[in-house]
Order: C-alpha cells, then sequence, then structure tokens
C-alpha cells in the first residue's frame, strides 16, 4: 500500500514539473516569437519532402532569413496528401477567419482544381523575382485549369520506362514497338497496375493517350465528353491482352526492385526515383531509361499561398528563394534527383556537368519537351483510371 | 452475491453506473457514430440524395475483389488455426529443449508491424527473392520460371505466418488450463494423441480455439498494408486497397463507405457469434456463482 502512495506522489510531482517546465517554455517561444516569423509550410508528398522541409531549405532558408524560421507541416503522399491540405484551407475560408494559419504550402496538381474552383488562393507568382526563369507550360494551366500567377512550379518529375541494357540491347521506342517487344518477351515488362502507384497510373495513361491519339483534347484542351470513354473499350481490351503477358509488380518501388533483382527487364518509374536508388545503390548502375512515343505523363509540385495567409511577404521570400537557380541546383536536381521546376538553362553553370549529363543523359531536354506529357484532365482521369477497372480484367 | 440477487428482484438505478457514462459517451462517439455514418453515407450519391448508386457501383467493379478478400480471409484463417492448434499441442506435450526455445521464439512476429511483414514477403517471395532462389540452388526449380507468388497464395503466406503466434498465444493458453488428469485418464483407457486431441484438448478449449479465430478472422478483413504492397496493383485485390484506391484518386467516399459496409458484413456473423459466446459464457458464470 505505501509502495503505490508513494507511486502517486511521485507521478504527481512529476506532472506538475512537466507542466511548469512546458509553461515556462511556452514563454521563451513566445518572446522569440516577437522578434522572429514562423513560417508556416504544409507540404504534401512523399516524406522526402519532409527532409526537404525540415532539414535541407528550412536551416538554409532561416541562415538567409534570421528573421524567419520554417516549420514544415508533411500531410503525406499521393493526392490525398494535397487533399489534407485543401480540407484545411476550406474550412480556414469557411470559418470566415480574417488571417489563416496556413502560410505557403506545396501541392500535387489536383489541388489547384479543388482550390481555384472555392476560391482559396493568392495571385502571387508574377511579384516574384523569380518568375522570369519560368518557361513550363505546368505553370499555365493545371489539369486544364488556368493556374497562371497562381502557382511556382518547385520542381518536375518525370515517369519513363527503365530498362536493363544487358538484356534489351534494342529498348523499343514506342508503345507500339513495347507491344511487339512484350509479345517476344512474355513475363519480362513489369508495371504496378493503378492501384500500386503513380508509374503504372502514368503508363496506363500513356496507353490511351498512344491508343486514342487525343492528347490535346484530353490534357489541354477539353472539353469532358461522356462519348470519348466510350470509345476507349477496344483500347482497356488490348490492354488486357497485353496485361496478360506482364509481371504486376507490387507498387512503384515494387517496379524498382524487380528490375534490380533481374525479375523484370522493362518498367514504368518515375525518374527521380530510378536516380536516387541508383544514387544509394539499390539499382543495377547500368539500368537505363528511355522516353516511348508519343510520351508519358510526368507532373509538377507548385507552391502556392493561401489568400488570407498571416506572412504573405514572408511567404512570397521564401518561394523565391526556393525558386532561384542556386537552391534549385543544388538542393532540387543534386540532392533530390528532381527536373527542375524553372527552365533548366538557367542552371547550367550551378550544376556540376557530370549531374547535368546524367539527368538529361537517357532522357534529353528535348525529349521532354516533345514526349514529357502532362496527366489528362481531372474528369478525363478519374474516366480513364474507373475504366481500367470496368474493361481490363 | 449480494448485489446481484437484488438487481434481479427489482432493478434500482445505482448511482456508480453514473462511472460508466464517459466509458459509454467514448464508445458511441468514436466507434457507433463512425460506424453509422460510414453505412449512411454509403446510401449517399454524389449529388447527396438517397440512392443506391454506389452499391450499383461497388457491384459492378468491386464484386470479384469482395468474393476474393472473402476467400483469402476463410482460407488464411482455417489454415492458421490448424497450424496453431498443431504447434500449440506440441508446446503442451513436448519438454525438450527444442520446445523451450521454440516457445520463447514463436512470440516474435506478435511484435512485428504488418507493414514490416509486408516489406519481408516482398523480398522474400518475389520471382527473384530468397524463398526462388533457395529452391533453385537444391534444385527444385528453375529460376527462370520461378514460383509466382504475389498471388492468393503469397498474401495467405503472409497472413498465416503473422497471425499464427498470436493464435498460438490464445490456444496454447486454453491447453494449459487443462488438468493433466484427463490426458492421462484417456492415455490409460488406450487413447492415442490423435484422440487426446480431437476429444479432449479441442472440445474442452473450443472457446479459446474460436475466440482465437474470430479475431484473427476479424483483423484479416480489416489489413491494408500487406495486400497493397504485395498485390496493389493487380485484380483481383483485396477491400481495403480498393477503398484506398478511392478515397486516394477519387475522392469517392460514397464507394469507399460502401466497399466499408460490405467489409462489416464479412465480419458481422463472426462479431455476433463472440458476443453470443460471451453473453453465454456470462450466465455460465453467473449459475457456478449461484
Amino acid at each position: 500500500m505505501q509502495k503505490r502512495n508513494r507511486f502517486t506522489i511521485l507521478l504527481l510531482v512529476s506532472i506538475l514539473v512537466t507542466g511548469l517546465v512546458l509553461v515556462g517554455g511556452k514563454k521563451d517561444e513566445a518572446a522569440a516569437q516577437e522578434a522572429k516569423v514562423r513560417l508556416v509550410y504544409m507540404t504534401a508528398g512523399d516524406v522526402n519532402m519532409l527532409a526537404l522541409g525540415q532539414n535541407v531549405v528550412g536551416p538554409e532558408f532561416s541562415k538567409k532569413y534570421p528573421n524567419i524560421s520554417l516549420m514544415t507541416i508533411h500531410t503525406g503522399p499521393g493526392n490525398a496528401g494535397s487533399q489534407i491540405i485543401f480540407e484545411k484551407l476550406l474550412a480556414e475560408s469557411e470559418s470566415k477567419k480574417d488571417v489563416w494559419d496556413v502560410d505557403v504550402a506545396m501541392v500535387h496538381q489536383i489541388f489547384m482544381k479543388w482550390a481555384m474552383e472555392k476560391d482559396l488562393l493568392m495571385p502571387y507568382a508574377k511579384d516574384i523575382d523569380t518568375w522570369k526563369y519560368v518557361a513550363s507550360p505546368f505553370a499555365k494551366s493545371s489539369l486544364g485549369v488556368n493556374v497562371e500567377g497562381y502557382v511556382m512550379p518547385m520542381f518536375h518529375s518525370q515517369t519513363a520506362l527503365a530498362y536493363n541494357p544487358e538484356f534489351v540491347k534494342d529498348p523499343p521506342q514506342s508503345y507500339e514497338d513495347l507491344v511487339k517487344w512484350v509479345d517476344k518477351n512474355p513475363g519480362k515488362f513489369g508495371y504496378n497496375g493503378i492501384k500500386g502507384g503513380m508509374s503504372g497510373v502514368s503508363f496506363t495513361v500513356g496507353w490511351i493517350y498512344w491508343k486514342s491519339g487525343k492528347y490535346e483534347k484530353y490534357a489541354v484542351t477539353g472539353p469532358f465528353e461522356e462519348s470519348e470513354v466510350a470509345s476507349w473499350k477496344s483500347a482497356f481490351e488490348d490492354l488486357a491482352k497485353f496485361n496478360k503477358k506482364v509481371t504486376f509488380t507490387g507498387g512503384n518501388v515494387g517496379t524498382l526492385d524487380a528490375l534490380n533483382r533481374g525479375e523484370i527487364w522493362m518498367g514504368p518509374v518515375w525518374v527521380d526515383m530510378f536516380f536516387t536508388f541508383m544514387n544509394e545503390g539499390k539499382l543495377n548502375p547500368k539500368t537505363k531509361m528511355v522516353l516511348p512515343e508519343p510520351g508519358m505523363p510526368g507532373q509538377p509540385m507548385y507552391f502556392v499561398i493561401p489568400k488570407k495567409a498571416a506572412h504573405p511577404e514572408e511567404a512570397k521570400k521564401f518561394v523565391e528563394f526556393m525558386t532561384s537557380p542556386a537552391i534549385q541546383a543544388k538542393d532540387i536536381v543534386e540532392r533530390f534527383n528532381w527536373y527542375p521546376g524553372i527552365d533548366g538553362s538557367y542552371l547550367k553553370g550551378s550544376i556540376p556537368q557530370d549531374t547535368y549529363a546524367k539527368i538529361y543523359g537517357d532522357v534529353t531536354p528535348e525529349d521532354l519537351s516533345k514526349k514529357g506529357r502532362a496527366f489528362p484532365l481531372a474528369d478525363y482521369f478519374n474516366a480513364i483510371l474507373e475504366s481500367y477497372e470496368k474493361w481490363v480484367k | 452475491m449480494e448485489a446481484k440477487n437484488s438487481v434481479r428482484r427489482e432493478f434500482i438505478f445505482p448511482p456508480y453506473l453514473l462511472l460508466l457514462f464517459p466509458a459509454v459517451v467514448f464508445m458511441l462517439l468514436m466507434y457507433a457514430y463512425p460506424f453509422i455514418a460510414s453505412f449512411t453515407r454509403s446510401l449517399i450519391d454524389a449529388e447527396g440524395n438517397f440512392s443506391f448508386a454506389n452499391y450499383a457501383k461497388t457491384w459492378e467493379l468491386y464484386l470479384k475483389d469482395i468474393l476474393f478478400t472473402f476467400a483469402v480471409t476463410v482460407f488464411s484463417t482455417a489454415a492458421t488455426g490448424v497450424m496453431a492448434v498443431l504447434l500449440a499441442v506440441y508446446l503442451r506435450f513436448s519438454q525438450s529443449f527444442i520446445s523451450k526455445i521454440l516457445s520463447g521464439l514463436y512470440k516474435v512476429p506478435i511484435f512485428i508491424p504488418f507493414v514490416v511483414v509486408a516489406q519481408m514477403m516482398n523480398s522474400f517471395l518475389a520471382p527473384h527473392g530468397l524463398l526462388n532462389i533457395a529452391l533453385a540452388k537444391f534444385g527444385l526449380i528453375n529460376i527462370d520460371q520461378p514460383l509466382q507468388l504475389f498471388n492468393f497464395t503469397g498474401l495467405s503466406f503472409g497472413f498465416i505466418w503473422k497471425m499464427i503466434p498470436f493464435s498460438v498465444l490464445i490456444i496454447h493458453g486454453g491447453f494449459q488450463m487443462i488438468d493433466d488428469s484427463y490426458i492421462e485418464a484417456a492415455r490409460t483407457a488406450g487413447a492415442r494423441l490423435f484422440k487426446v486431441i480431437t476429444k479432449i484438448l479441442i472440445p474442452m478449449s473450443k472457446s479459446s480455439i474460436m475466440v482465437a479465430l474470430v479475431l484473427v478472422y476479424s483483423q484479416i478483413v480489416g489489413t491494408f498494408t500487406l495486400p497493397y504492397m504485395l498485390i496493389g496493383g493487380k485484380s483481383p485485390t483485396t477491400i481495403t486497397v480498393d477503398i484506398a484506391h478511392r478515397v486516394n484518386y477519387f475522392r469517392d467516399f460514397g464507394v469507399a463507405n460502401t466497399l466499408g459496409v460490405f467489409s462489416y458484413f464479412l465480419v458481422l456473423f463472426t462479431a455476433i457469434y463472440y458476443l453470443r459466446s460471451s453473453v453465454r459464457k456470462m450466465a455460465e458464470d453467473k449459475l457456478v456463482q449461484e
């Protein structure tokens, strides 16, 4: 009994002490905040996006602007991560608050459709110095939504077919060649379907672009028409036939793993993951890439500033910092292996020649501009994914 | 005892029942409300009207996945049950050095999270994974035509591997409660091991075996990581993967909730069994006490 009493007292004392420490800590923090601006930065994407904000650019940014600190909040991978940011901004907008919590956010393309519809964003991009470096068409239109002035692309990711040159001497240069190649090499092409990550989704979307020949309508001009969806039936039935001769992998990483273990000789991958795997020694360094005709989709990630951000000027400084050629070269390209959000030609002097040659080696800037496609407009995108489930059995 | 008797005679609301209030409110808020909400929202279409559109779409696109989930779950649960009983029997009777080591080691997978199991199975069962390479080294298969295990078989293997230890823990506990004298009496009367297992051990610990199976079954139905990482891109896949797909790509909570309702149906009968057996047990305990 006595033991229990002692334990209770100890517990109470420790709660008290913790409380005191916390209260004390809060006071210190408040004092520091008077002098400092804390920029709230929400980011969607994989955990590397958290690492980028928290460990890399956060400290670098505070070094340049000692009065601003960056608080990175990570919401999770894929569209679901962007959705959380959207829900947060929508809630703030509906609460009719004058000042919103989030100062700057990093989002996927689909976010722009949702956020522009609800008028949640500030047009800021043309106010900042680095706007002049932006050349990508993705900065003007996102899945068919006009976003010019509301976004700055931070980086661009591209999908391509990775292949093992030991077994694939003459890689297929188009989807059409790929189908013939798979006929001759059953089981040696692998992808992850549409539920195992975006590299498989991208391959599927590319398939529809190829079969329909209507990239412009589906991804750029629109409009959405139900009759188009019905016209894909045979394209998907062909994909179902194609699927019988391929290996299904367990996700984006699964495709790279299977390539590395020699289970498959070719498969669609994200270019940045490909290089990251290679740098970490998880992929045979001989593996190469090809971007087949008529192209495969890629996507940017965007910086946006909420309409009523508490610190819009500091947020603009942050975006400007992130899209400056120096940071784009050092962090976006060299460290994380993405394609830059700004025009690559501004980086030439800032990146070591061999890095430049590596990232633009297999997939050249010309390939990117000619065959780097966008994902389709949101309605077509959803229809493609759902038709896959309906017709590919 | 007294309290129980008075409850039976006339019901007076005892003030200490108020202490239950926080717990009941918690249950209602955290379990009952989401359950009812997901059920009602499955009946509301994208325009916000009452309709069965979500059910129609689920039926059209995901029926095979629902059946697949059911098949994998039933098979994995049954296989887990059989192997767990065998292992529990071994641990119950053997006093050897090996069984002592095993009784400590077998519990390890309980503490390994599903996501780690999934990654392990990913590299273990892959076409050029550990298992296929080992089999090829022994000359049992040709590595150019490896076993394809990212399917029903591999998924079940992963579930069974993860679930056996948990079931053994419960079933072995049940076996330990059975007094040696029953087993000795049976043996004296000429019963062999098989008879001892089927006529004494299993019937006498039926309730703990069933509890283990019910818990294993409902956990498998709701597991996302293992199927996602093993067979995520394939068709058929499991309900949980489909739910994630509907939410991540379409923000379609209607069909996601409908899929959820189907998974409730899959676990419903086990939940009913579990509740009925606990009520029965309570009633029996009461009889014993009186």
